[in-house]
């Protein structure tokens, strides 16, 4: 980075201060090696950030002894983990073969048309919803289940997106 | 039948009981049900004493493998020279597997007694249960289930931890599990050495799956005989087993029976059959990973871990998967392909290439640019996926495939020939 | 069973080999080397490549060579069709998604890719041209690599050489299934001193150096066995020779010395032996000028001028300089009441974490130890005192000694002296013009092996100044020799004993100084 595009950056705010900070500490400790808690760590910064930077992928090397390309190899290993910006309802729809033999596919394309998301993965224009597809979300006699962030919602069909979108609206 | 429907008079209920029941999530409520009673009995026994009860009552994991319970924990040193690691399966991402979900949802105290009773039995002073990120709403029930058990004070010197894993189904793979604890990419390891050996944080360690431990209470509370006695065909196969149900189905859900139990019953009887004017076509009866099943095969098939490798398949995490006349099987076996693609960790060539390789000559089918020489192709290439990686993903993506072209051929040739429309874009 | 070896069979050859050896390692005993990419005995085992897939006999599946231990009466076969067709099937999934582009690449013609493909792979691919190819753009890693991501094979041999050899693991694996590629953090660089062996260890065309990029193809290249110039370390090296130009320096495996890495300064200490400012002829002082003459004249007029010399004389060193050339220039003074020293130029030392007495040396003398074996000394600034009044001064390839002196100077030189007062220069040859041996910092002695002619007249040290003794040897291994029978550091060695990989010095010998 270059100095003058260092200088126009705003800085970057530490996530593990006061009481994150606190709550990483004693996640810490549950483990015997410091490492154990990047897991957890990085749920900490998505929780506060809404997303996992580059900054704060080296922040979290710093707090537990290891590197920022390490962190950043985990991060990109797990799905969840978002390396950019999402829309402020993240929404994750299952479309393995279980669900998608129940019409789940149907339900991708109503929550795009309900939310003005233009296609998966893209967040809407009122920056509001991201909608992807993901692989079995586990409720598989619950088709199709859903999350909305974090709340877990079972048995959505096509009919009833508008409401649930409402809901959240 | 768990919830939400109501049992079903054939269902032998012992680890569904309380499902649906949101006083049983409580430690007061599960205390009223005779819970921790089983764990105070344990933790004065002996250890050894613990495992051959276990070893006794012939459960063998209910994850996939299907590996005895008892004798898995005899692996862990005699001599102790320092911790010992128990984690606990929570990772549940087997495509059509829904079980430990509920177990978590509803009984969060049977999976954490269960998880004492193991950690004493292999002498580990810490637990890790790693559960799946996805699961929102069992990671807080579980939050608030050890909390309360932990204000209780009732695991004596064994200490439980949730670790939430963050969207990754290898981590359903033992060693990637503890990679994963660990804090790393979710790769799964060589072995040797083994986990007994040098498992979580290079420790011994024992790994169990949540039903096989929600079991462990039962089974210390009832007596290894009782369990035994649950057994309707195959004595290698004992206890109760749950058994998801999904797909095309009028009933979908949990349906706990007797090792041994019929499947067609399950599907006919228990969860409400076909829908009208459907007939069953294929089922896969352990989840996405073994080979699907035919009309005959599923309506022949007792559900034990012996029958269901006699019907030409495996009783894997006990996810069944069923088909009627509608299902597009070329479809679903692209997107379990698909899955495993997605999920293909990175490591062994077979998995990373071939995964999605197989995806690709899938879609180009379904696009109607298939040829006959691509359905050689597919099992070439899946042979070749076969038994030669690390851990069993590669195998998982191959096995449908295989199963598929070999049962349901006509229908890869139908998009081949042009005489079914293209679904696909290629 | 002997001594616990393990007894085995690969490919009908019986081996036996120590309990714990892996497969693969065993197989090279039996004359077979498993093909393999993950794989380097250097690194730690990751068993990911899934090449060396072999059959052992009882295993209910293929094994992979370099994960599995040797055991009692075990069968392997290499070869058999099953262990084949699963090797092909590892080599066809590679190409998938590796371009062809090796008219293009660098590591054509050393490419393990290639080599494998040509020995056991399929003669086309099956896989649809209509499939695009993964594609990601050329990466800059740090100062010397480039990462072409399109040819990576994810054999993670770079990622394990940072993370447990370096101990500095700037490197990783990035996203996972057909969309892994090896990933930097964006604040970092592949900068560590000894990073440049990610290139060597990548066993095709994705890790670049941009030092040698596109300079040679690799079957233009002439390969000698070396020792390296840039410390007092003697790590072993190849050196890469283009047209008689060296383009390249890599690692030569000494598991006694550098195991199979060298640091970037080593990596990078080669373009002095290219300088073109040679001298060429011997030349003699008339007056203010030099005069091109022959070698008997110029022999000659150095044993003149000794001859006529007497009192003290000093030598003056370059710790590059063979240890035969330092030996027989010693065996020249004898007669003088001589001082010898040499001047160490000093750096940075930069060790290499994870092998043990590994480092980029702080003292950048690669026969600084030979020199002190035969009596010369560090103490330069005694020596250049001492000769201001010596009669003879000898340099041997020291350019830029600033001497004073009443004595009479005569210099042994690669280059042109900076200073004009020398009474005759005697044109010698780079060390990769000859064969020679240095002394590591531990007292190793090690051959390196002449890579090219000398340009016009230029002599080795040793014959340059072996003619002016009784010995006057014909090669560099008779030169050795009469060293060895005179200096008790090197008695019992000979260059048949060093062979390529050297000897500690006494270990030989058993007979003090």
């Amino acid at each position: 980075m270059s100095a003058a595009h260092a200088a126009e950056a705003e800085p970057y705010q530490p996530v593990f201060v006061g009481k994150t900070l606190d709550r990483l500490n004693e996640i810490i400790a549950r483990y015997p090696a410091k490492q154990g808690a990047l897991l957890p760590a990085l749920w900490l910064v998505q929780e506060a950030r809404g997303w996992i930077s580059d900054d704060a992928m080296a922040e979290v090397a710093a707090v537990l002894d290891t590197t920022a390309a390490h962190v950043k190899g985990v991060v990109t290993f797990y799905t969840m983990y978002h390396q950019h910006p999402v829309g402020k309802y993240f929404v994750q729809v299952c479309t393995t073969s279980c669900c998608n033999i129940c019409g789940a596919e149907d339900v991708v394309k109503a929550l795009l048309q309900e939310t003005g998301a233009k296609e998966l993965g893209a967040t809407s224009p009122d920056g509001k919803w991201t909608v992807i597809e993901v692989e079995c979300l586990g409720a598989c006699g619950f088709p199709t289940p859903i999350l909305v962030n974090d709340d877990f919602i079972e048995n959505v069909t096509p009919d009833k997106v508008p409401d649930l979108v409402r809901k959240y609206r | 039948m768990g919830y939400p429907q109501k049992p079903h008079p054939k269902e032998t209920v012992v680890l569904s009981e309380y499902f649906g029941d949101p006083e049983a999530r409580t430690f007061k409520g599960w205390v009223k049900r005779g819970g921790y009673e089983a764990l105070k009995k344990a933790l004065a026994m002996d250890p050894n004493a613990v495992t051959d009860e276990v070893k006794n009552s012939g459960l063998r994991g209910r994850g996939g493998a299907g590996f005895p319970t008892g004798l898995k924990w005899t692996f862990m040193p005699k001599e102790k020279r320092g911790p010992h690691y128990l984690c606990v399966n929570a990772d549940e991402s087997e495509p059509g597997t829904f079980k430990d979900r509920e177990i978590m949802r509803w009984t969060p105290h049977a999976l954490l007694e269960g998880t004492a009773i193991a950690a004493h039995a292999i002498r580990a002073e810490v637990a890790y249960i790693y559960i799946r990120g996805e699961f929102t709403e069992p990671w807080t029930v579980m939050t608030q289930a050890l909390a309360e058990a932990n204000a209780a004070k009732v695991f004596g010197n064994i200490t439980i931890h949730l670790h939430r894993g963050a969207g990754a189904y290898i981590c359903g793979e033992e060693t990637a599990l503890m990679n994963s604890i660990e804090g790393k990419r979710g790769n799964p390891r060589i072995k040797p050495p083994f986990p007994a050996v040098a498992g979580v944080f290079g420790k011994p360690t024992t790994i169990n799956n949540v039903e096989t431990l929600a079991a462990v209470p039962h089974i210390i509370k009832r007596g290894s005989a009782w369990y035994k006695g649950l057994c309707l065909s195959s004595p290698k196969s004992t206890g109760t087993k749950l058994f998801s149900v999904c797909g095309h189905i009028q009933k979908p859900g949990n349906v706990e029976v007797t090792m041994g139990f019929p499947l067609k019953d399950v599907i006919y009887e228990m969860c409400g059959g076909m829908r009208p004017g459907r007939t069953l076509k294929a089922c896969i009866p352990g989840g996405s990973s073994v080979p699907i099943l035919t009309k005959d095969e599923t309506e022949k098939c007792l559900l034990d871990y012996e029958g269901v490798a006699e019907a030409g398949s495996l009783l894997g995490s006990g996810g069944v998967i069923v088909f009627d006349d509608s299902a597009d099987m070329v479809y679903q076996i692209m997107r379990l392909a698909r899955f495993y693609a997605h999920e293909s960790c990175a490591q062994c060539t077979q998995c990373r290439e071939g995964t999605a390789w197989t995806t690709k000559i899938m879609e180009r089918i379904l696009a109607g640019k298939g040829q006959m020489k691509d359905l050689d192709l597919l099992l070439d290439l899946s042979e070749n996926m076969t038994g030669k990686t690390i851990c069993v993903l590669s195998d998982s993506c191959a096995t449908p495939v295989i199963s598929g072209i070999k049962k349901f051929r006509s229908e890869f040739e139908d998009y081949i020939t042009g005489k079914k429309r293209p679904v696909m874009v290629a | 069973m002997a001594d616990g070896l393990i007894n085995l069979t690969i490919d009908d050859v019986a081996v036996s080999v120590p309990k714990g050896t892996l497969l693969i390692e065993a197989a090279k005993q039996a004359g077979v080397l498993v093909p393999h990419y993950c794989y380097h005995p250097g690194l730690p085992v990751a068993g990911v490549c899934r090449m060396c897939l072999v059959e052992v006999e009882k295993a209910p599946k293929l094994q992979i060579a370099c994960a599995t231990q040797v055991a009692e009466g075990m069968v392997v076969r290499t070869r058999s069709g099953q262990a084949k067709s699963g090797r092909t099937g590892v080599l066809e999934l590679l190409l998938i998604n590796h371009p062809l582009d090796c008219p293009i690449c660098d590591q054509a013609g050393e490419c393990e890719l290639q080599d494998f493909t040509f020995q056991e792979g399929r003669p086309s691919t099956r896989y649809s041209p209509t499939y695009p190819k993964r594609f990601n753009p050329v990466e800059d890693f740090g100062p010397d690599v480039l990462y072409v991501p399109n040819r990576c094979i994810l054999c993670t041999r770079c990622v394990r050489f940072m993370e447990d050899v370096a101990k500095e693991p700037v490197l990783n694996v990035s996203e996972r299934g057909d969309r892994a590629f090896v990933g930097i953090h964006p604040d970092a660089q592949l900068d560590h001193p000894w990073s440049g062996n990610v290139v060597d260890l990548c066993p095709v065309g994705s890790l670049l150096s941009k030092d040698f990029l596109h300079k040679a193809r690799a079957w233009e290249l002439d390969k000698t066995a070396s020792v390296c110039t840039g410390c007092s370390q003697g790590c072993n090296v190849t050196l890469d020779l283009r047209d008689d130009t060296v383009v390249r320096i890599r690692p030569r495996a000494n598991l006694e010395v550098n195991q199979y890495f060298i640091c970037d300064h080593g990596r990078g200490h080669y373009r002095w032996m290219n300088r073109g400012d040679r001298v060429e002829a011997p030349l003699v002082r008339e007056g203010a000028d030099l005069r091109a003459v022959d070698w008997d004249e110029a022999l000659d007029r150095v044993r003149t001028l000794l001859k006529g010399a007497g009192g003290s004389a000093v030598a003056l060193v370059s710790p590059k300089a063979s240890t035969e050339g330092l030996y027989f220039a010693r065996k020249v003074l004898a007669r003088f009441n001589w001082t010898g020293a040499f001047q160490v130029v000093m750096g940075e030392e930069a060790p290499l974490a994870g092998v043990p007495n590994l480092a980029l040396r702080a003292e950048r003398a690669p026969n600084g130890k030979g020199a002190e074996l035969l009596g010369y000394t560090r103490d330069y600034a005694a020596a250049l005192k001492a000769a201001e009044k010596a009669a003879v001064v000898l340099v041997i390839d020291d350019p830029e000694a600033q001497i004073k002196t009443s004595g009479q100077v005569i210099y042994l030189g690669t280059a042109a002296p900076a200073f004009l007062n020398a009474a005759i220069v005697l044109p010698m040859a780079l060390m990769v013009e000859e064969d020679g041996t240095y002394v590591n910092r531990d007292g190793r002695v090690q051959r390196y092996f002449q890579a090219r002619g000398t340009p016009a007249m230029a002599r080795p040290a040793w014959w340059i100044l072996g003619q002016l003794t009784d010995a006057a040897p014909e090669s560099a291994s008779a030169a050795f020799d009469a060293m060895a029978a005179e200096v008790g550091a090197f008695r019992g060695m000979s260059y048949a004993t060093l062979g390529l990989l050297g000897q500690r010095s006494g270990a030989g010998a058993g007979v003090p100084a």
